[in-house]
This record gives structure tokens, sequence and C-alpha cells, in this order.
């Protein structure tokens, strides 16, 4: 197969990339004046202590040395220390990288369902009451700031109307009575192969707010867009000649239409999912999400080298495979474009 | 005599701009019969494409029908609901666009494009539906229909493309075909090959076809009948071999004219002076009085009904009014 080509292609292209982010960041965890041997044994070492650190983070090697067991460690799949815990990173990972994915799928889920079927109708529906709406919900959605949004949600739903908890993945009472086991890190995904519908239903209670909060930005994104596709795609001679042939507005709009207009809306929403991917820190805070962007940026404060570069390597990997996965779908939405 | 398919009564459209009203049509009448091709000619913005669009309901907005009645079998289609109207488009009057490669949806195969008609208009199986666009393929003269259905419209040729969108538009047993500018956007060799086929869909399946064009050697091969518009206005209706041999009205003299001959060569080619008004301003009177060349005050004045001046020969011109003939 042709396309089993291009794909293997690509992923090689990938691993060059991921390989070109290493070395970048190598060398700017070294540049930067910092010393990860006083930071492994923390404070008021002796220098015993300190050339003991340097020995065993092979510190005292040449440069080229370092990179090569670092690249090394790499390839087996070894993500590192970090220097301020002494926790191995894959384990960090294990646990936060699920969290952060479960909240960004289900925030860009909301984006799909709410921002592209609101873009549709008010494109089709230019200057009626529902266009103006949705408009105005786009430009407000776009530049509502996250933490204020993200505090109003919780006055509204959990001190007001007490629908919603306030913030965490699951609640006291589920952690204690109806524990989630852990297979894959995502609790909505855990709970349900392990049918443990209580827990489920908290999770998903839990993920509403945070979600809806990261994906405001995501859905102003998607109606504007989707609106200027959609706008432009039913000036087009194919819309009159199906109109003409009896076909219903929903299907012209929605299968028609949507279908020639929805790869812009597809390409923003996937850039944006992968920004989230440390960019949801302010959400992560104010929901006490453990996620990524907490992760990381507790590791960039305290110049912890290790976790930084482990987690650019994790998001430099999503965006080449979220492009590539773009490619793929935008190919197969649209015939005429040749992979290659 | 038959009964008409469709009758289209004093039709007036609309266009709301901002620069003021276009009146794009302005009182047009004629009628359609099973198994005929009606002609329609004019000049670009003559309102030929806008009548199509009326006939389906589908003049796009700020455009409206502001007047008229178009009645397909003695229901006005105007006064139909949304829902019954929908699937008289494509289920019994259906219409070809004049850039096939436009009109079809590039993302998706010609296949499903054509399944997605046929069950709109039809309950049938997916299968069943498949099966009937194969042989309607067919029909139009597609070999190989099967590697056809599979194809994505990009893959096909211009007259392919063409002869798609016509297997589209009947698919459904449409009465009635309103055939836009159907093969402006192709080879000559093509539209020889799409005329043709017209006319034998017009012979094997007792359609109606209205052929808009502004080709008179289009006209003169494949019309039964022609409506020459001017200006939104029915200058002159008649058989196809009466307007060519007789022409009355001086704008179809014109026209006429204006074609060039073989054996007129190294001549100046005869032109109509003057240009087309405007829809935002349609001179008062008759609306070709402008660049007529035996305009009078009552031209001026006075816009002139279409009336018969043999059988089933109309002119709307004062030159033949009351009795002047």
């Amino acid at each position: 197969m042709k396309i089993w080509e291009y794909i293997l292609r690509r992923l090689m292209l990938a691993l060059l990339v991921l390989f070109g982010v290493s070395l970048v960041t190598f060398i700017i965890a070294r540049v930067v004046p910092s010393d990860p041997a006083a930071l492994w044994v923390g404070p008021r070492p002796t220098l015993e202590q300190l050339a003991a650190a340097r020995a065993k983070l092979g510190l005292d090697q040449p440069l080229p040395v370092q990179y090569l067991r670092y690249l090394g460690s790499l390839l087996r799949g070894d993500l590192g220390v970090s220097i301020k815990t002494h926790q191995p990173i894959i384990q960090d990972l294990r646990a936060y990288l699920p969290a952060t994915l479960e909240l960004v799928l289900v925030g860009m889920a909301m984006a799909v369902f709410i921002g592209i079927p609101l873009g549709v109708l008010s494109g089709a529906r230019r200057n009626s009451l529902l266009d103006h709406f949705s408009r105005l919900l786009a430009v407000a959605a776009v530049s509502i700031p996250t933490f204020w949004l993200g505090l109003l949600l919780q006055i509204l739903f959990f001190r007001e109307l007490r629908w919603l908890p306030i913030s965490g993945r699951v609640s006291i009472e589920t952690t204690l009575y109806q524990p989630i086991r852990t297979l894959t890190g995502f609790y909505l995904v855990d709970s349900l192969i392990t049918r443990n519908w209580p827990a489920f239903s908290d999770a998903l209670l839990h993920i509403i707010l945070p979600a809806f909060t990261l994906a405001t930005y995501a859905i102003g994104l998607s109606i504007r867009m989707t609106r200027s596709t959609i706008v432009e795609v039913l000036e087009e001679k194919y819309i009159v000649a199906a109109r003409a042939a009896g076909l219903p507005e929903r299907t012209v709009l929605f299968r028609l239409a949507l279908k020639n207009a929805i790869v812009p809306t597809l390409t923003v929403l996937a850039l944006s999912f992968v920004y989230s991917l440390t960019g949801a820190i302010l959400v992560e805070v104010i929901f006490s999400w453990p996620g990524l962007g907490s992760y990381v940026t507790a590791a960039v404060l305290s110049a912890d080298f290790p976790v930084i570069m482990a987690v650019t390597l994790i998001v430099t990997a999503f965006y080449v495979v979220i492009n590539l996965l773009l490619d793929l779908v935008q190919a197969a939405l649209d015939p005429r474009v040749v992979l290659r | 005599m038959r009964e008409p398919l469709i009758s289209v009564r004093d039709l007036r459209v609309q266009f709301h701009t901002y620069a003021g009203v276009v009146n794009a049509l302005n009182g047009v009448s004629f009628d359609l019969y099973p198994g005929e091709v009606f002609g329609l000619v004019g000049e670009t913005g003559c309102g030929k494409s806008v009548t199509g669009l009326a006939l389906l309901q589908l003049i796009p907005p700020p455009g409206e029908i502001v007047g008229g009645q178009i009645l397909y079998c003695g229901q006005d289609l105007r006064t139909l609901p949304p829902a019954q109207m929908r699937s008289l488009r494509g289920g019994k009057i259906a219409m070809v666009f004049q850039d096939p490669a436009a009109a079809l949806n590039p993302v998706f195969t010609v296949g499903e494009q054509m399944e997605m008609v046929i069950r709109q208009h039809r309950r049938v199986s997916r299968r069943d539906a498949r099966r009937q666009a194969a042989e309607m393929l067919r029909a139009v003269g597609m070999p190989d229909p099967l590697r056809i259905l599979n194809a994505y419209p990009h893959e096909l040729s211009g007259g392919m493309q063409q002869r798609v969108m016509i297997a589209i538009a009947l698919s459904s047993g449409a009465e009635v075909l309103v055939a836009d500018e159907p093969t402006t956007a192709l080879d000559v060799t093509i539209q020889a090959q799409i005329l043709d086929l017209l006319v034998s869909l017009k012979k094997e399946r007792g359609i109606a076809i209205l052929l808009i064009t502004h080709n008179l050697g289009v006209v003169a091969e494949t019309c039964d009948r022609v409506g020459v518009l001017y200006a939104g206005s029915v200058m002159e209706m008649g058989p196809t071999t009466a307007i060519f041999r007789e022409m009355k009205h001086p704008y179809t003299q014109g026209l006429l004219a204006a074609i060039p001959h073989a054996e007129r060569r190294g001549r100046f080619l005869s032109a109509i002076p003057g240009s087309v008004p405007s829809g935002l301003q349609i001179p008062p009177g008759c609306p070709f009085h402008p660049r007529c060349a035996f305009a009078w005050d009552e031209c001026r004045n006075e816009i002139p009904s279409l009336l018969p001046v043999d059988e089933g020969h109309w002119v709307a011109c004062h030159l033949y009014g009351r009795g002047r003939r």
C-alpha cells in the first residue's frame, strides 16, 4: 500500500525532528547558568556531595559524551530522573499525561460538537439572529480570560447551583469507596472498562467545568473558522446544483458543504489541541487538575531540566503525529489532495 | 393543442441591491410543452439564467419573484409549500448548469452524489439506488458506468462531467430539464455530443427541455421553439425555423445579422449599436428602443405587448402592433 509508505516516511522524518529538538533542548539546558548538581543535593551541600552528584549525573563528562548518553537512554525509553524529586520522569508522566489528555480531548470534543454546528448554521443564515448570537459568542469565547471564566463557572455551578464539583478529577468519596483501577490513566475510560459506574459519573461531572473552560477558546475559534469557510463554500455552484436536485437543507449544509469546509477548522483545532497539552496550566491550577501544564511549570520554576526536556520531546512528538494525522484526514476528505 | 407542462405567466423578478432595485425579469411569459426543446436566447444579463432558477424557486437572495405565475400541471409553484417544492426539484423539474466541473461536488464520488439524489426522491435501498445510477449513466452514453460511479468528478473529462450532471438530473424521473448553458464550458466537438444527447433524451423520454443559451448556433441545431429575451422581457417567440427565416423584431434581426458567416469573410461583422441596459435602469417604453433603428415616439413611451404575427409566432414590437403589419 502506498499510504503505508507515506506514513512510514513521515515517521522517519519525525524521528529526525525529535533528534533535532533533543539536541536543541540539551544545549539550552547546559548553556543556561544553573547547577543541576546543586539542585540534586539540595541546600547547603558539601563539596564532596556536589562532586558525587556531578559524577552520578554524568556532569563531569565532556558535553558530547553527555549528549550521547542522554540519547542512548532516550532510545531505551528512559526519559531520565527529575533532579528535584529524584523520581523517574516516566513515572510522573504516566500520571500527568493521561490526566491532561483526557481533559484536552473532552474539551476538543466540546469544540467540535458545539463550535462546528454553530459555525455551519451561522454561515448558512448570515445576519440572522442566530448568526449575530454565535458571532458574539465566538468573540467572547476567544477573548475571555481563562482564569476569570473558570472562577465564574465555579461560583455559578458549584456555589450557587450546586450542580457540579469544584475541582479535582474525582471526589474523595470515590477515591475511598469506589477507587478507579488504573489501566490507561484516563479515568473515564478506566471506570468504563471496569464498569465502575459511580466512579464514571463522578469523573464525568468533574471534567465538565475544566474541559469547558479549556474549550471556550477552541469553541470560539471553530465557530469563526467554520462560519467563514461555510460562507465561501455555499457560494459554490455545486451547492445550487444540490438544492436544484431537491436535497434537503440539512444534507446540503452538514454533508455536502461541511465536507468541503471542515479542513481549516480541524487544522486550527488540532494545533490548539497540542498547545493545550502544556498551555492548560491556568485551567489545571484553578480546577486542581494534576496535568502536564502544572508539572512542567513547576519544573521550569526549579530549573529541573530533565523534566523540561522530556516534556518538550513528548509535546514535539504530539505535534508531529497530529500534523501527520491532519494530512491523512485531509487526504481522506478531499480526493484531490495527493500525499507524497 | 397539447397541454403545456409549464406555463410561465408575466414573471417578474427583482434583486434588491445597495445600488437600487434591479429588475431582472419584467413580465416574462412562455409555455413549455412535453417533448420539446424550448430555447431561451439573449445576451449576458438579459435574465435567461434567472428564468431557469425561478422555475425551481431557487432565486438567490437578495433576489425575489415579485409577480406572475409559474404553473406546473396547473399548480402555481410560487404558492407551493417548501417541502412539496423540494420534492419537485430533481423529482419532476431538474437542472443542469454551465460549468459541470463546478456543479459537481468535488469531495464525493459520482456514485455517492447520484445515490444521494435518487434516495432523496425514491424509497430504495442503497444497492438499488446504485443500480439505478449505473443504468442512468449508461442511458446518457457513459461507457463503463461502474468505474464512473467510483470516480471523483475531477477524474472525468468535461464532457463526461456534463453527462454525469444530466444523469443526476434525470435519475429521479424528471419531466422538465432546465439546461442553463449546458455546453458553453465544453469543447466544440463535445458540445455537439451533449446537444445530441439532449435531443435524444427529449425524443426517447418525452421530457421538456428549457435550453438557456446565448449561442444561436446551438438554438438552430437543437430547439423546436425559441424565445428571444432582452432586458428581462421576451422580444420575440416562435418556432425555430420562423425565428431564423422570418424574424420580425429589430433586436432578433440584429442578433442574427451579428453571426459571422464563412461567405462574408473579410467584411465587417454587423453589430447592434449601444449595449444592454442595466437592470437598474430599464429604458421606459420598449427596452430596446435606444438601440433600435426604427424607434419612434410610441416606442419611447409605451411598452409593446407580445402579439401574434403568425401561427405560434409572437413579437413584442410596435412595428407589428395593432394592424400595422
